[in-house]
Formats: C-alpha cells, structure tokens, sequence
C-alpha cells in the first residue's frame, strides 16, 4: 500500500457515464492482485471538496506495460470530476488496498457472476483464471446495452461468457440470476465469485441457500478512511455462532464469504 | 527563535505538555499504527487513541458513512474492542511507535466512567492524558448526553480525577448550545480537569429519496470536516472569552491555514481528524505550514498567538 500520483494515460468512455481510467503505475502493476483496490482523490490538490476518496476495484492489470486500470460509472460529484480528467494528468490515490483474492486453485471450473458496475473486480479474476488455463463461465446482468464496450475486453480472455439485459437491448433478455437460478443444478461444484448490486447478491444468497456451493461476494460500502482506521465500511457478517459481528470492507475484505454477509 | 532558528511550538494545557500543538482526534486515526505507514508519528503533539468503553462494543448498523457538502457524516457507534484489549493489545504497539498518547474514554453511566479509570489506573506505561468523551448518552438519564447535564460532567470528572493520577482531559459537544456548554467547561474545571476537547461533532442525518430510507443506518450522525469548521471556530472563541480552562479546538481543520485560525481564536492546541481520511500525511503537513507561517510573520513562539484574537488571558 502506498501513497501514489501516477499519470493517466487514458480516460475512455465505454458507455453512458461509464469510464474506463488506464492509469501508469509500475508499483500498483507489480504489488495488486484480483479483488483488491484504490481510493482516488477526486478532488484537486489542496481542495477538500468533494471530501473523502473514492474506491474503486482494480480493473485489469496488464504488466508488461506498467500499466491498471478502474471502470467506473459517473454517480455524482467525484466520479464527474474523475471523468474530466485527461490523458497525461495525474491521479492521486493510494493502494493496493484490501486483499487480493485466495484463489482456491484445486478447482478448475468458475463461474463469475457480474452485476452492472460490479464486473469491475470480475475481468481481473477471469484474466487471473483463465490465464492458468481454468474454465471460466463469466455471466454479466446489466439494465440496458450501456454496458457492451466491456464485450471487448471480454472477447481477450479465454472465459466463457453470457451478458444478459433487462430490457433485452443487448445479449440475453432478462435477469443473470434467473439464468443462475435455472442452471444451478448444472454449476454447483463450480468456485462462485459474485459481485453486483444488494438486490442481486441477496437473490444469489437465496439461490445458494441449502446447496454445497463455494461463493464468494465482493461487496461494496461507502467508505472513509480505506485503510482500517475509521469502522466507518462496516458490514454485518454472521460468525459460526451465528452472531452478527461488523467487519470492515477495507481491511477484512472487501471479499466475504457470500452466505455470511447481511446485505441491508 | 530557538537555536535551530525555527520558532517554539511547544505548548501546555495545564499539566499537559505538547511538543507541539498538533493532536489527531480521537476515532479518526484508530491507534496510530495505520498511519505509521505514511510517516512517524512521534512526530506529532500527541495522538487520540480511539474512545474505549468497559466491554467491546459492536457500533451501529450499516451504513455508517455518507458524504455530504464539504463534510461527512458518520455514525460509527463508538466501536471498539474494550479498554481491556487497548492495555493488552494495542497500547504495547503504540508505545513502540513511541507516539504520545492520549487515552480516550466513554461510559454510558458515571459508574461506568469508574470503573473505565480503575482499569485505566493498571497501566503502567506513560499516558499524557485521558479524555472523557462526554457526548455520548447517558443511560441512566434516558440517553441524554453526558456534556448537557454540567453536574454530571463534574461528577464524573471528580470521580476519575480521584483515581487517576493523569491529567484529564474533558471533550464537550457543539450540540448543547453555549450556555451549557460554558458551564460544563467550569465544571469540568472544578472537578479536576486540564483542560477542553471541543468540538465533537454536530448532530446531522441525510435521506435516500430514491429508495425512501435514512442514509444511515442509524438515521442520525455526526457531521465533520470543513463544513462544520466556522461554527467549531466560533465555540473556541467563545469558551475562550471564558478563560475557564486551556482547549484543543478542532472541527473541519483541514489545513495549516484552519490550525492557525484556531489557535488566534483561542486553541493552544488544535485537533485533526476527518482530513486524516483524505491526506494520511496531514498531521505533518500542518505542523510545518504553522511553523512555516510563524517564521514568516517572524514569530519565535506559537504561544504568542494563541488567542490574539480573543480575550483569552495567556496560560503561561
């Protein structure tokens, strides 16, 4: 983890306020792994406004080049500031945050299950899979075709995969989880990773409910500090008591086990 | 100025001495070993532990955070593992760190705030000060906070004064309103404290209108960072008129520019804490801008001006 301010090197729009920031960065490129992420400040330099940082999941890594990336959606005041950066301006954020995911490696089917901006942590788990040759299904739920600029980074890796719009104006019509629903009896020795809106993780929990399956969310919350000071990203998590107990999403994930987490 | 040319920061708050008047507050900065990643934090006047209670304490439902304009509002709750685990556990790391140590301390009863400073009383390494975190309710009194029942806040300033030979420390609310915040500090005086926290955080919420719920998962929080700076301002400066007891003044302090501001109005210390989310290397940025700005207005001693802008008759 490190304080950094790297260059932009490209700030491309992949859809309707949605972006794809590539940004230089040997040490991010050579200390981050899947699942992890970085805080940017979005606002400028010696300006507290908007105040706290923003997180965003690690998107890609390509290493041969130096060089990450983060997908993001424009919500409001930071992510609009971010989106007006330009190539050749610099970024100041800090990471690698949180923990890489501990890929169980004994598996050898995957399957990915993405949820509007949740497939941001997803590509770099399905570069990471199928680049040791796993069999890698990734399913992809969005509203609307907003979201098919992610096709093409899709198309590189070796993964199987299903977009699926509610509206029907892109892939599939309907909903990745009643795909997931249908199919879980085809799946179930499969590693799950999940990521997405509550709404969709919580009908992911229902689905798994009773069945031996393997899942892991990685879950989001606002944030403050990042790095494990505040309790300010906390989430409920249910122990082997069944007790709820608070978790940080910065320090202790932001990856849990899907069935232990309380999504409210 | 001083042998090294640079001009004098060391301050006092009554028996506190500070290398310098830079505090972080308490629950911004957890115990200081996060931070230690960016920079030394000995370096600093002292550091706010997080506020420790009897037992651990799980802290309020999700979510806990939403930004607002120029703020943040919080409602963390308070959580922590229990001033047991800060002795056994995390004050042997803080020590290594060799940072000055600020014990932060909340109770829900009076006899809770006894019983804290009993346990507080084993510790054998060196604690510049304990402060009592009087904002947080009183159960024995239907929740109401401590800091807006004056007698209360003298009472439990007696009662931990009695057992702790440490100088304590007394942080009070912006919530009450002047008058009783005014007469908590003489209080708080009269039962034994060093001197005043001030500002905790102002009450605030906010509201998800698309999916017609609290942000919170609280409904209520605490609102901090620059917004709330101009009114912590105004509280320093008003308890600075009072020349009750020395204060460290924070709220929204952000930059060296916001400490200097406090410490003109009356602050002989000043207190960091949202901006630590921001700029992790914040504490030291502000200890060189007020030094900076002292040696620029050939200044040789923060001392000299601390509450210019006030009534405030020097504690020397």
């Amino acid at each position: 983890m490190k304080l950094l301010k790297e260059e932009i090197l490209n700030n491309e729009k992949y859809g309707e306020n949605l972006y794809k920031m590539e940004i230089f960065s040997p040490y991010i490129c050579r200390n981050a792994g899947a699942g992890q992420f970085i805080s940017v400040k979005c606002s400028r330099e010696k300006i507290f406004d908007p105040m706290l940082r923003r997180p965003f999941s690690i998107y890609d890594i390509e290493k041969e080049f130096n060089v990450f990336s983060i997908l993001y959606l424009v919500k409001g005041r930071g992510t609009y500031l971010l989106s007006l950066l330009k190539k050749g301006d610099t970024v100041d954020f800090i990471g690698p945050l949180g923990n890489p995911i501990a890929f169980n490696m004994n598996s050898n089917d995957y399957l990915l299950i993405g949820g509007g901006i949740g497939i941001a942590p997803l590509y770099l788990i399905t570069k990471v899979l199928t680049s040791e040759k796993k069999n890698v299904l990734f399913i992809a739920g969005f509203k609307n075709s907003n979201f098919a600029g992610i096709e093409k980074d899709l198309l590189k890796t070796k993964a199987y995969y299903k977009i699926f719009t509610e509206d029907g104006s892109y892939g599939n019509s309907g909903l990745a989880t009643d795909f997931i629903k249908e199919n879980i009896n085809k799946y179930n020795k499969y590693q799950f990773y999940c990521c997405g809106p509550v709404d969709m993780l919580k009908a992911l929990q229902e689905i798994f409910l009773g069945k031996k399956i393997s899942a892991t969310a990685i879950v989001e919350q606002r944030m403050a500090c990042g790095i494990g000071a505040c309790m300010g990203c906390a989430i409920g998590i249910k122990n082997e008591d069944g007790e709820i107990i608070y978790k940080r999403v910065c320090k202790d994930g932001p990856s849990f086990n899907i069935m232990e987490v309380i999504f409210d | 100025m001083t042998e090294s040319n640079k001009p004098n920061l060391s301050v006092r708050l009554g028996e506190i001495n500070l290398k310098n008047p830079i505090v972080m507050c308490s629950g911004t900065f957890a115990n200081g070993l996060e931070y230690s990643n960016f920079y030394d934090i000995s370096e600093l006047g002292a550091i706010t532990t997080k506020s420790y209670s009897l037992k651990c304490k799980d802290g309020n439902k999700p979510p806990r955070i939403w930004e607002t304009a120029c703020g943040v509002l919080n409602s963390i709750g308070l959580q922590n593992d229990g001033i047991e685990s800060f002795i056994n556990d995390h004050l042997p790391k803080i020590k290594d760190m060799n940072a000055d140590i600020i014990l932060s301390l909340f109770g829900e009863s009076c006899e809770e705030f006894r019983e804290l400073a009993l346990a507080v009383k084993k510790i054998k390494t060196n604690i510049l000060a304990v402060e009592l975190n009087l904002s947080c309710p009183n159960v024995e009194k239907g929740g109401m906070i401590f800091c807006s029942m004056p007698e209360v806040v003298e009472k439990i300033t007696i009662s931990v004064k009695e057992i702790l030979n440490i100088p304590v420390i007394v942080k009070l609310s912006p919530n009450t309103g002047d008058t009783i915040m005014i007469e908590s500090a003489k209080r708080a005086k009269n039962g034994g404290a060093e001197a005043i926290s001030l500002i905790n955080t102002l009450v605030g919420t906010a509201v998800d209108i698309e999916n017609i719920k609290p942000r919170l998962g609280n409904v209520l929080g605490g609102l901090s960072g620059p917004a709330i700076k101009p009114i912590a301002l105004a509280k320093v400066y008003t308890l600075s008129n009072e020349n009750i007891l020395p204060m460290i003044g924070m709220g929204g302090i952000c930059t060296w520019n916001d400490a200097v501001e406090f410490l003109l109005m009356g602050a002989n210390a000043i207190g960091i804490g949202t901006a630590n989310f921001v700029e992790y290397c914040v504490g030291l940025k502000i200890i060189k801008g007020v030094s900076d700005y002292l040696e620029s207005k050939d200044i040789d001693d923060v001392n000299k001006i601390i509450g210019k802008l006030s009534n405030k008759q020097i504690i020397k």
